[in-house]
C-alpha cells in the first residue's frame, strides 16, 4: 500500500467513524469487499522488534483481527507498533521471550513446510493453518491477547490509529454523551419511560 | 480553607488527637466529615495517593489491565485456598479488590445504591438457624438505620426514584434518576412480560449539577475508572473536602498503619506506620477508628496482637477476620437486532427487586435484585466477553466483535452470600510486603445455597432475556467464588462478645476506646450494592461516637 493510499484510507476510517456516530450505516458501506486480507503497513518506525520480527507479528496481527465487511482490522490499527511498545513496558515484559521466539518459529515453518521467505510471504491459507497448528501455545495467547489490547488501547499507546479499533466496534469514542443512548430508548413511547408509580 | 490537601491543617506527632481513623474510603470519609465538624480534631490515616478529578481518565489499559488506581504494586501478596485443610495458592493480588488513595474505593466503584430493607436486619429469627452458616440478627433495625440512608442520600448525592418494594423512607431523593438506557428499555419490556416491576437504578452519581459538583456526564467510564468531572459522589469529592474544610481534620497520606498500639488499661493509644519514606512513626489519639475496609481492618486487628491481646485486637470472641462475605452473582447475556450502546451512560439504569427477599418456597436461604448492565470497555470485551461458540480469531471473530460490542447487554443477579466462619482472612508472616506487612490469605468457599441461588437466578436473568427478545442469549459460567470487590462481615456487630467483635455502636467489645465501622461491620451481605449501608452505618455510629465523646464516656 503507498503512502498516498494509505493517507486516503487513514481519512476514510476517520469518515467512518463520522458515520458509525452519525446512523449506525457503516455496515452497510463495502469499501473493502474481501476479509482477511494482508493490510500490513510499511513504515519501520519500531523500537524493539527487528524489520523481520515486525512483518511477521502484522501478518500475525491481521490474521488474528481481519480487516472484514468495510471495517478496519489489527493492521490497520497498527496493533504491531503496540506490541513493539509493549516489549518495553514492565506490565508486559515476561512475554518479550515468548513472543520472539514464537515469531521466528512462524518463520520457520513457514520455509520448511512451504518453502515461503517467511510466514508474511505465506498467502491468506497457509497462515491461517500455521497458525492453526500454534493454537494452544504461550505464545499463540500471549501475542494474541497483545494484538487486540495494540488494536483497543489509546492511541497514545502505538495502536488504534486514527481510532481504527474503535470504529471497528461501531463505538463512538467521544469524552461525553447524553441521552438517548441507543435504539431502544431513542424509540421507545415515552409512557414507558415514566416513572413507576 | 477550600477543603484542597494543600491547606489541610496538620497536626504534629506530639499532639494527642480526639480521633485517628485509619481509612479515607467509604466510611473513614464520612467518620472524619462528622466528627470534625462535630468540633473534634480528626487525623486520617490513607495508605494511597491523594488525586484530583482532573486526573482521571479514559485509558483503558492502565486503569483495567494495569490497574493503576488500586496501587497494588507495592503490596502484591495474596493468597487463596478454598478450604484450611488447601495449601494456599499465590494469586495475583487481585482476588481482594480496592483501591488505595483518598477515597478508597469509593473514588472507583460503579456506584449503585440500594438501601438495604427491614427484612435484611432479622434474617436469622425469620429464616432460622442455616447448617455451615453464621446467619445472625443485626444489633440495629432498618428503622433506626433509615434516617442514615436518608442523610447518605442528601449529603453524598444520591439520584433515584422509590420502587414498588422500597422500605420506607423519610425523605424523597434528591435527585432525580439518571437517564434509562436501552437496557433499562429492554428490562421492562421484560418485566411487563412476566408480570415483574422494574425501578430506576439509584446511583450515588449527580443526576443534575449540584452541592457544587457537576451533572453526569454519561461518559460511560464508572466502573473502575474515577470520575474526572467529579459528578461520581465519592468521599474524594463530597465528605473529605468538607472535612478538610473544617480546620479540624488532616488526611495524611502514603502513610500505612501496621500497628493500634494499646497501653497496660488495654485501651488504644493511637496508631503506628511508616510515611511516604518508609519511617516508623505514631499518631496518638483519644479514640482509634479502623474504616480500612473488609480485609484491611481485620488486617490491622490480627497485626496488632500483643501479650495482653494474643489472638489479635478486639479478638477475644475469634470472629475476627472471620465471617467474609463477597456477593454472589450470575450474569445471562444477550445480544439484540439494533445497538444499545451500554457503553455510553452510568453503569445500569433499571433494577428488578421482585426476588429480594428470603422465600422458604425455594427451599433454600438467599434472595437479590436483577440489572441490566454491559460495563465492558473495548479490550476487556474483545478478550473475553463474546458468546463461547465464537472463534477467538479470525474474519469471524472480527464480524463478531461488530456485531456485539454496541449490541449486547447482560442481566445480572446480584445476590446474597451467607457468612460462614472458615470463610476468612488470615495473615500470611511467610510473605511479607516491603515494609515487613504480612500478605493476606483468603480461604473462601461459597455455602451451597450461595450456588443454589446463582442457579436461581441464572433461571429468572435467562427467562427476562428471552421476553426481552434477544436474539443470541449465553450465560456466564456459575463459577466458585475467589474474591470479590465487595469486603464484608470480617469484624461483625453484635450484642454477644461471644460471637460478635464489635457492639451495636461499632465499639470493640474488648476494648472501649476502639472502633471499628467499615464493610466489617456487616451481619449479613444484603443483596450486592453494600456501600450504602456501610456509609449509613458510619454518619450513625459518627453520631453515637460524638455522643460518647462529650459525655466522656469512651
Amino acid at each position: 500500500m503507498s503512502d498516498r493510499e494509505l493517507l486516503s484510507r487513514r481519512g476514510f476510517l476517520i469518515d467512518a467513524a463520522r458515520i458509525a456516530a452519525a446512523g449506525f450505516l457503516i455496515a452497510d458501506l463495502q469499501l473493502l469487499s474481501s476479509c482477511g486480507r494482508d493490510e500490513s503497513r510499511t513504515d519501520s518506525s519500531f523500537a524493539h522488534l527487528t524489520d523481520a520480527e515486525a512483518r511477521t507479528l502484522r501478518a500475525f496481527a491481521a490474521q488474528i483481527i481481519p480487516a472484514c465487511d468495510g471495517a478496519p482490522g489489527a493492521g490497520e490499527s497498527g496493533a504491531a507498533h503496540f506490541v513493539d511498545r509493549a516489549f518495553g513496558m514492565p506490565l508486559y515484559a515476561q512475554s518479550t521471550t515468548v513472543i520472539r521466539s514464537g515469531l521466528a518459529d512462524l518463520d520457520a515453518r513457514a520455509r520448511s513446510a512451504l518453502d515461503r521467505r517467511d510466514f508474511a510471504s505465506a498467502t491468506g491459507a497457509e497462515q491461517i493453518a500455521i497458525m492453526r497448528a500454534i493454537e494452544s501455545t504461550p505464545f499463540f495467547a500471549n501475542t494474541r491477547t497483545l494484538v487486540i489490547i495494540g488494536t483497543f488501547a489509546d492511541p497514545s499507546y502505538g495502536g488504534n490509529r486514527a481510532g481504527a479499533g474503535w470504529a471497528l466496534l461501531d463505538l463512538e469514542h467521544r469524552p461525553t454523551f447524553s441521552a438517548p443512548y441507543g435504539w431502544y430508548d431513542a424509540h421507545a413511547a415515552p409512557d414507558s419511560r415514566a416513572e413507576p408509580t | 480553607m477550600t477543603g484542597t490537601p494543600r491547606d489541610q491543617r496538620t497536626y504534629s506527632e506530639r499532639d494527642v488527637v480526639d480521633f485517628v481513623i485509619v481509612g479515607s474510603g467509604a466510611a473513614g470519609g464520612v467518620l472524619a466529615k462528622e466528627l470534625a465538624t462535630a468540633g473534634f480534631d480528626v487525623v486520617v490515616m490513607e495508605q494511597g495517593p491523594w488525586l484530583q478529578s482532573s486526573q482521571f481518565m479514559h485509558d483503558e489499559l492502565a486503569i483495567e489491565q494495569r490497574h493503576d488506581l488500586l496501587n497494588i504494586a507495592e503490596e502484591p501478596y495474596q493468597t487463596f485456598r478454598t478450604t484450611e485443610a488447601e495449601t494456599p495458592r499465590r494469586n495475583t493480588g487481585l482476588n481482594l479488590r480496592y483501591l488505595r488513595g483518598v477515597g478508597g474505593s469509593t473514588v472507583h466503584f460503579a456506584a449503585n445504591y440500594w438501601r438495604f430493607r427491614p427484612s435484611d436486619f432479622g434474617e436469622r429469627s425469620r429464616v432460622g438457624a442455616v447448617p455451615g452458616a453464621s446467619l445472625e440478627d443485626w444489633p440495629i433495625s432498618y428503622e433506626e438505620l433509615e434516617p442514615y440512608y436518608t442523610k447518605v442520600e442528601w449529603e453524598i448525592g444520591v439520584s433515584g426514584a422509590p420502587g414498588p418494594f422500597d422500605p420506607p423512607r423519610s425523605r424523597p431523593y434528591p435527585m432525580p434518576p439518571l437517564p434509562i438506557k436501552s437496557s433499562g428499555v429492554l428490562l421492562e419490556r421484560a418485566a411487563s412480560k412476566l408480570g415483574l416491576h422494574t425501578q430506576p437504578a439509584p446511583f450515588a452519581i449527580n443526576s443534575h449539577p449540584r452541592d457544587g459538583r457537576s451533572g453526569c456526564m454519561a461518559c460511560g467510564h464508572c466502573a473502575n475508572y474515577g470520575c474526572e468531572f467529579g459528578a461520581k459522589s465519592s468521599t474524594l469529592v463530597t465528605v473529605i473536602p468538607k472535612a478538610i474544610a473544617t480546620g479540624r481534620c488532616e488526611v495524611r497520606t502514603e502513610c500505612t498503619v501496621f500497628r493500634v498500639d494499646t497501653n497496660e488499661k488495654g485501651r488504644a493509644t493511637g496508631v503506628v506506620y511508616w510515611d511516604g519514606a518508609g519511617r516508623e512513626r505514631r499518631q496518638r489519639a483519644r479514640a482509634t477508628i479502623l474504616a480500612a475496609n473488609g480485609v484491611e481492618s481485620a488486617r490491622l486487628l490480627l497485626m496488632s496482637a500483643s501479650s495482653q491481646f494474643p489472638h489479635g485486637l478486639a479478638n477475644s470472641s475469634g470472629m475476627v477476620g472471620r465471617n467474609l462475605m463477597f456477593n454472589c452473582y450470575e450474569s445471562t447475556f444477550g445480544r439484540f437486532e439494533h445497538p444499545l450502546n451500554e457503553y455510553k451512560g452510568a453503569v445500569a439504569g433499571r433494577i428488578i427487586h421482585d426476588f429480594y427477599e428470603h422465600d422458604p418456597a425455594r427451599g433454600f436461604y438467599g434472595g437479590g435484585g436483577v440489572d441490566a448492565r454491559f460495563p465492558y470497555n473495548p479490550i476487556g470485551f474483545a478478550l473475553g466477553i463474546l458468546p463461547p461458540d465464537v472463534p477467538s480469531w479470525g474474519p469471524e471473530y472480527a464480524r463478531a466483535l461488530r456485531e456485539y460490542y454496541a449490541h449486547t447487554v447482560r442481566f445480572t443477579g446480584h445476590i446474597t452470600s451467607l457468612p460462614q466462619p472458615t470463610n476468612s482472612i488470615t495473615l500470611d508472616w511467610e510473605h511479607t510486603d516491603r515494609r515487613g506487612r504480612p500478605g493476606l490469605s483468603l480461604t473462601y468457599a461459597d455455602h451451597p445455597d450461595d450456588r443454589k441461588m446463582q442457579y436461581w437466578f441464572q433461571a429468572k436473568t435467562q427467562a427476562l432475556m428471552e421476553a426481552a427478545g434477544a436474539s443470541k442469549i449465553w450465560n456466564q459460567p456459575i463459577a466458585p467464588s475467589d474474591g470479590s470487590v465487595h469486603l464484608l462481615g470480617t469484624a461483625r456487630m453484635g450484642n454477644d462478645p461471644r460471637k460478635s467483635v464489635v457492639d451495636r455502636f461499632h465499639r470493640a467489645h474488648d476494648v472501649p476506646n476502639l472502633f471499628v465501622c467499615d464493610g466489617s461491620s456487616l451481619v449479613t451481605s444484603g443483596r450486592g450494592q453494600p456501600t450504602m449501608t456501610i456509609q449509613a452505618l458510619a454518619f450513625r455510629a459518627a453520631e453515637h461516637i460524638s455522643r460518647f465523646a462529650r459525655s466522656h464516656s469512651i
